[in-house]
């Protein structure tokens, strides 16, 4: 079955991109982004024309809030303690304190706090509870981006996660498990599942095989695609007159799947064949050391960017009520058993152990960012508006206000960015959401729960 | 974060969704409710559920008409589920007779339900995409690969604690690119030309015999017993092979002057002698050719001592390990490798073109009849044949490559991905059908098999028979190794086996260990490993042995290899293999609550946890969830620290926790059945102290019964309990098999299955049998509501 002849070790491959990265423009890259361009001059764009980049990283249980939270407001404040090890990116990014998914509290619901914060963070929207057939949520905000300009790239987005196993049984308190394990809503019904396998990312960007046959691999496939799809979509539509309501409402997510596949391979033509990413794929499977395979998800997607296959991306880094235990940091117990520590300053310190794991990757994704230049100039993170955040804020006491958010990138010079700014206690996320939506040019008056587009940013 | 299927709140919701049949209750109803039912009420629940009583936020007279009141479903559902389970009324009030409990759940089902348990509601069952499991075992029973799912397929998402369950099993446009990928690399390594050879028949050492009464096979022939070894075997085609005989020399480390000679002769004929004596080679061979005749020819190998050992010297021995016969030699003869007439079953293909294409058909009709698990229809199978066409047009193109390209098309279908069961008037719910016999194949082979229909089942179904054979085919399957997938798919989920050796749990810390390494020495892999094995093997033992399902409580054996028992601190068992222990009267195991599978997967990393334990018992055992805790609850770490106790036994902490939760009914449920496992810590290890003070482990449950041992609670479990357990286990296996999760109006098919269960003494073929039998499993009805 593996048809790999030659393995590069993670580092080869962390060299290889570094190479790339250092380079100041990807020349590569120039006319495809231009053509893009041309072609799509509103979606998705910075004023200056260059692709604008949207980007979610999720990070679960809360955090220790008095060792996160800011001191001081605008440009003046100083950085929790948590966060130092993204501090010397303070001219990269903007902290937001203040911001509340109202749909995350209970309202009636019962237990299952971690389901809902997982679920509310990009959608806004109240799941129902349900841990079986009828799963309910809202389009989240990437999704939505993705369905207005994610026709400018060869993806309309990109679903990952470095959750690549599932417990059997149950989820939270009676939430289907697809709330707690999904970032991405492509509809009220249908999460986008995430991808963990950095290879398999990978292949689907550029392709399999060595570097040289790649681009040829994958238009290969594609061609071959084509009668596969159209004798498939065939038999789908024979089977689907013979099935009733709910079965066709099933079979239809297949049709969509097919469609979507045939749209790609329509856009090959406008595209041409994937780019050369200037980087071996990463070895097989999910790498066994947490940190190394959250860095090379957050490497794919910065490569995602950087070749421009897609604009929206989102990456869950574990999802709420993850009782991950972080051995590579002395931290023995579960995350999620921690994050009820009931003032336990030993617990206390351990959660604020993981709060700074998580910064520091969010810093190397910041340097990553920072790192490759833009073909229309500036860096990458300086076209991007990459938001990292969390649906919880005191995981001990399951709160959904006062979450912590960041975000990181200027959007191409319209934020304002070096600024810790407090917004009144029950200022709805989808504000935020909203606003985004905007700039990424998918014209919105309405999203999840917002009140009003966010102005301050 | 509280595991807890909220089977009330899904009724509840499935009720609301199905809609209140329309007009009053008639006047015989509404007679007999004041007759015979509202009395039984008022005696045992308008205490606390009435004029203006309202224990729970939960009463039963705020109506204004007897129309509002019967038609709350919502409301019945809660009483019909609270008095069938015992949970009301509450244990230390007066209870209702066993008769007077059936009659008031029978008066709820025949006129709030309106079940009717001559005709009962087989529900609907969503089309059903395979899961990662099924796709593997599907493919591997198709195409004999071993496909690697786990790297390329996302994990599944689940519902009511399954993986099979239709509407939650979606699918995203990723994943059907996934598909596309998967088929594509499937059909690449196994549906490609190969190379055919000159047959080779192997003659099994084995079967070379002496002539009685000796027992000696070519497998061991001593030089100084000479004899003559021979088998027969059956040629198809007259003409000359190769015979390849393949042996070594034993008995002494040293060189040795013993000698002998062995002779191969065929149909008495000698055709090679081979000189044999001492060598430290651990093959040697030999050919020798020889002329065949069609049918019978005997082989013999026939051995002469040439010269004895030398005084001190030790003897030597012939071990023969492979015969093989090869040929023709003309090569009027040649077979594929034996994979390659999985797809292509009649072997390789004609030169011409149209004998090409038709051949193309046939091995596509026959692939696509198998993975469709259904006949293939002559449209769908032209446009299989099509794309053969189109891949054979391009230069160059193998024909079984041109196949595969077709085949590719056969693995992305969703006729493939998805189990779909058609029937007349798909939309009118009233319409009820039992299934074809196509799909009860399938239904039966994903639920024991995890894969599709064998050729028997198929045939069976394709000739109408298979109902007619349902008993004898069931049984059959379960014989078949392959039901093993069902051991570690269903009880895998069930009892939560898969998640024994993935779970996160630091021995180190529950040990009280300096060294991480130590702590993995004693609960290491191995022993995970065994967990998990444990927990299988005593459920397909019982599956096997068509014994009571209440052994999973009350047997005085398990299943062990020398690690575990070392664990569990049982003596003489020997050896990585797992095997049937009877445990000694001493030992605080027996029965699933003490396996260490069940004990690790309800811990916290660091600390055993009653609430899990608690619950796994009512939700997986006597199918009584708690209700979801409420938020803000205080912790038990917290309970400690306000105690101001440093150290307090579990037990203690609670009971602290208890008086200061607001939920003290719900634990009175949970914790006792929790606590009652205390012996055993985290890692399922046995304890008698905690903190330094003994383990309290006595408590009862909430319908009154009351144990001080692990031991007497599985009595109860076993004894009078038993009904619930078996509607449990009923519940599990009928969501897991159909699909889908339960209905108020399934009550009416588990009820049945409970009662032959009660009869039989609750044996597991009986279970799977009736099951299989069910309304739900034979019938299916159209979509919507009624």
């Amino acid at each position: 079955m593996k048809n790999t002849p030659s393995i590069p070790s993670r580092r080869s491959f962390l060299r290889g991109l570094g190479t790339c990265l250092s380079l100041p423009a990807l020349e590569s890259l120039l006319p495809i982004s231009r053509a893009v361009a041309a072609a799509a001059p509103r979606g998705a764009t910075t004023a200056a024309g260059a692709p604008l980049r949207m980007a979610f990283l999720y990070i679960p249980n809360g955090v220790i809030l008095d060792k996160w939270r800011p001191q001081g407001e605008g440009k003046e404040f100083q950085f929790g303690e948590t966060m130092k090890p993204f501090a010397q990116y303070k001219e990269d990014l903007q902290i937001f304190t203040g911001f509340e998914h109202a749909n995350g509290w209970a309202g009636g619901d019962g237990g299952g706090d971690h389901a809902r914060a997982n679920a509310t963070v990009l959608t806004g929207a109240r799941p129902r509870k349900t841990s079986g057939s009828d799963i309910y949520l809202g389009m989240s905000v990437d999704q939505v981006a993705a369905r207005e300009v994610g026709s400018a790239t060869r993806f309309r987005s990109l679903e990952l996660t470095c959750d690549s196993v599932r417990a059997s049984g149950g989820c939270d308190s009676g939430y289907s498990c697809a709330y707690q394990f999904n970032l991405s809503w492509r509809s009220e019904t249908q999460p986008a599942t995430p991808e963990p396998s950095p290879r398999l990312v990978f292949e689907r960007l550029f392709g399999s095989g060595s570097k040289e046959e790649r681009a040829k691999s994958f238009m290969a496939r594609q061609a071959k695609q084509k009668s596969i799809l159209d004798f498939v979509m065939e038999d789908a539509k024979a089977l689907n007159q013979q099935l009733g309501r709910n079965d066709q409402n099933k079979l239809d997510e297949y049709l969509t799947g097919v469609r979507e596949i045939e749209q790609r391979i329509a856009s090959m033509e406008k595209f041409g064949p994937p780019p050369d990413p200037g980087a071996e794929a990463p070895v097989e499977g999910v790498p066994g050391q947490y940190e190394a395979h959250i860095r090379l998800m957050m490497d794919m997607q910065v490569l995602a960017f950087q070749t421009d296959s897609t604009r929206i991306s989102t990456l869950l880094l574990a999802h709420d009520g993850s009782n991950r235990s972080f051995k590579e940091i002395g931290v023995a117990d579960g995350h999620h058993n921690l994050s009820h520590h009931q003032n336990d300053a030993e617990k206390i310190a351990k959660i604020e152990k993981i709060d700074a794991f998580y910064a520091r990757q969010f810093a190397y994704y910041l340097e990553r960012m920072r790192a490759v230049q833009d073909a229309q100039g500036g860096s990458l993170l300086d076209n991007s508006m990459v938001v990292y955040c969390g649906g919880l804020s005191d995981g001990n006491r399951h709160r959904h206000d006062d979450l912590p958010v960041i975000v990181a990138g200027k959007a191409g010079g319209r934020f304002q960015p070096g600024r810790h700014v407090k917004f009144a206690g029950n200022t709805p996320m989808s504000n935020l959401h909203l606003r985004l939506l905007n700039e990424m040019g998918a014209k919105a008056d309405r999203f999840g729960d917002a009140t009003e587009m966010l102005k301050n940013i | 974060m509280l595991k807890v299927s909220p089977v009330f709140q899904f009724w509840v919701g499935a009720l609301l969704l199905s809609t209140v049949p329309g007009g009053s209750y008639a006047a015989p109803v509404a007679d007999d409710f004041k007759k015979s039912f509202e009395p039984l009420l008022a005696q045992y629940c308008y205490d606390c559920h009435a004029d203006g009583v309202d224990k729970g936020d939960f009463t039963l007279d705020a109506y204004s008409n007897l129309d509002e009141h019967l038609g709350d479903r919502e409301l019945w559902l809660r009483v019909w589920e609270n008095l069938r389970s015992h949970l009301m009324p509450p244990a230390d009030k007066d209870q209702p007779t066993d008769d007077e409990r059936v009659q008031l759940a029978a008066w709820i089902e025949k006129n709030v339900f309106k079940l009717d348990p001559a005709n009962p509601d087989p529900g609907r069952v969503t089309i059903r995409r395979m899961n990662r499991q099924e796709y593997r075992y599907t493919v591997r029973d198709l195409l004999g690969i071993d496909f690697n799912v786990s790297d390329a397929l996302p994990p599944d998402d689940t519902g009511y604690g399954f993986d099979t369950i239709g509407d939650v099993l979606s699918i995203s446009p990723m994943l059907m690119e996934k598909y596309l990928d998967a088929a594509r690399k499937i059909v690449e390594s196994t549906v490609r030309p190969q190379e055919s050879k000159l047959p080779v028949v192997s003659l099994t050492p084995q079967y070379f015999k002496a002539p009685a009464p000796l027992k000696k096979t070519a497998e061991w022939l001593p030089f100084d017993q000479p004899v003559e070894v021979k088998r027969k075997q059956v040629f198809e085609h007259a003409g000359e092979y190769q015979i390849t005989v393949e042996y070594k020399t034993q008995g002494s480390d040293e060189a040795t002057g013993h000698a002998a000679t062995l002779a191969l002769r065929v149909n008495d004929a000698e055709i090679a002698t081979e000189t044999l004596g001492w060598d430290n080679r651990s093959s040697i061979k030999f050919s020798a050719k020889a002329k065949l005749v069609e049918g019978d020819n005997v082989f013999s190998l026939v051995t002469t001592e040439t010269e004895k050992p030398q005084e001190g010297e030790k003897t030597l021995n012939l071990v023969v390990s492979s015969v093989t016969v090869m040929g023709p030699l003309d090569g009027r003869v040649k077979v594929y490798p034996k994979e390659y007439y999985r797809v292509f079953f009649k072997g390789g293909p004609a030169k011409e073109p149209a004998q090409r294409e038709a051949y193309a058909r046939e091995v596509l009709q026959r692939f696509a009849d198998r993975a469709f698990r259904r006949p293939v229809d002559e449209p769908t199978l032209d446009r299989l044949v099509n794309l053969y066409r189109i891949a054979a047009a391009e230069p160059k193109t193998a024909f079984e490559n041109a196949v595969g390209y077709a085949v590719t098309a056969v693995l992305a279908s969703p006729r493939f991905l998805f189990r779909a069961e058609t029937q007349p008037e798909p939309d009118n719910p009233g319409k009820v059908v039992p299934i074809d016999e196509f799909a009860l194949a399938s239904r039966l082979s994903y639920f024991l098999w995890s894969s599709l229909p064998d050729a028997e089942l198929f045939e069976l179904a394709q000739k109408g028979e298979l109902r007619a054979n349902l008993a004898d085919q069931l049984d059959r399957m379960l014989e078949d190794p392959k039901s093993q997938r069902f051991i570690e798919n269903f009880v895998g989920q069930w009892l939560m086996t898969r998640d024994v050796e993935g779970i996160n749990i630091d021995p180190r810390r529950i040990l009280g260990f300096k060294n991480q390494e130590d702590g993995f020495k004693v609960f290491g892999r191995r022993q995970r490993q065994a967990m998990r094995l444990e927990t299988e093997m005593l459920v397909a033992y019982l599956l096997k042995e068509n014994r009571s399902a209440l052994e999973l409580f009350t047997a005085d054996y398990s299943f062990l290899n020398e690690p575990l028992a070392k664990f569990y601190g049982i003596e003489g068992v020997k050896g990585e293999q797992m095997r049937k222990v009877s445990l000694p009267k001493e030992s605080k195991r027996g029965g699933i609550l003490t396996h260490g599978s069940l004990l690790v997967v309800t811990s916290n990393p660091t600390r055993t946890s009653p609430v899990k334990r608690g619950l796994f018992v009512l939700e997986n055992l006597l199918h009584t969830p708690a209700p979801p805790a409420p938020p803000d609850v205080p912790t038990l770490e917290e309970v400690k620290k306000e105690a101001g106790k440093k150290k307090m036994t579990m037990r203690e902490t609670m009971v602290v926790h208890r008086e200061k939760a607001l939920c003290a009914s719900c634990h009175a449920r949970m914790d006792d059945l929790g606590l009652a496992l205390e012996n055993f810590n985290a890692i399922g290890m046995f304890r008698a102290e905690e903190e330094g003070q003994p383990i309290d482990t006595a408590g009862k449950l909430i319908t009154g019964e009351k144990f001080s041992t692990v031991a007497e609670l599985n009595q109860i479990l076993a004894t009078s309990r038993r009904q619930d357990f078996y509607r449990c286990i009923t519940s599990k296996l009928l969501t897991f098999a159909l699909g889908r999760g339960m209905e108020y109006y399934d009550s009416t098919s588990i009820d049945k299955i409970v009662v032959e269960l009660e009869k039989e003494g609750g044996k597991m073929r009986t279970l799977i049998h009736a099951v299989v039998n069910s309304t739900p499993f034979q019938k299916r009805r159209g979509d919507g509501s009624h």
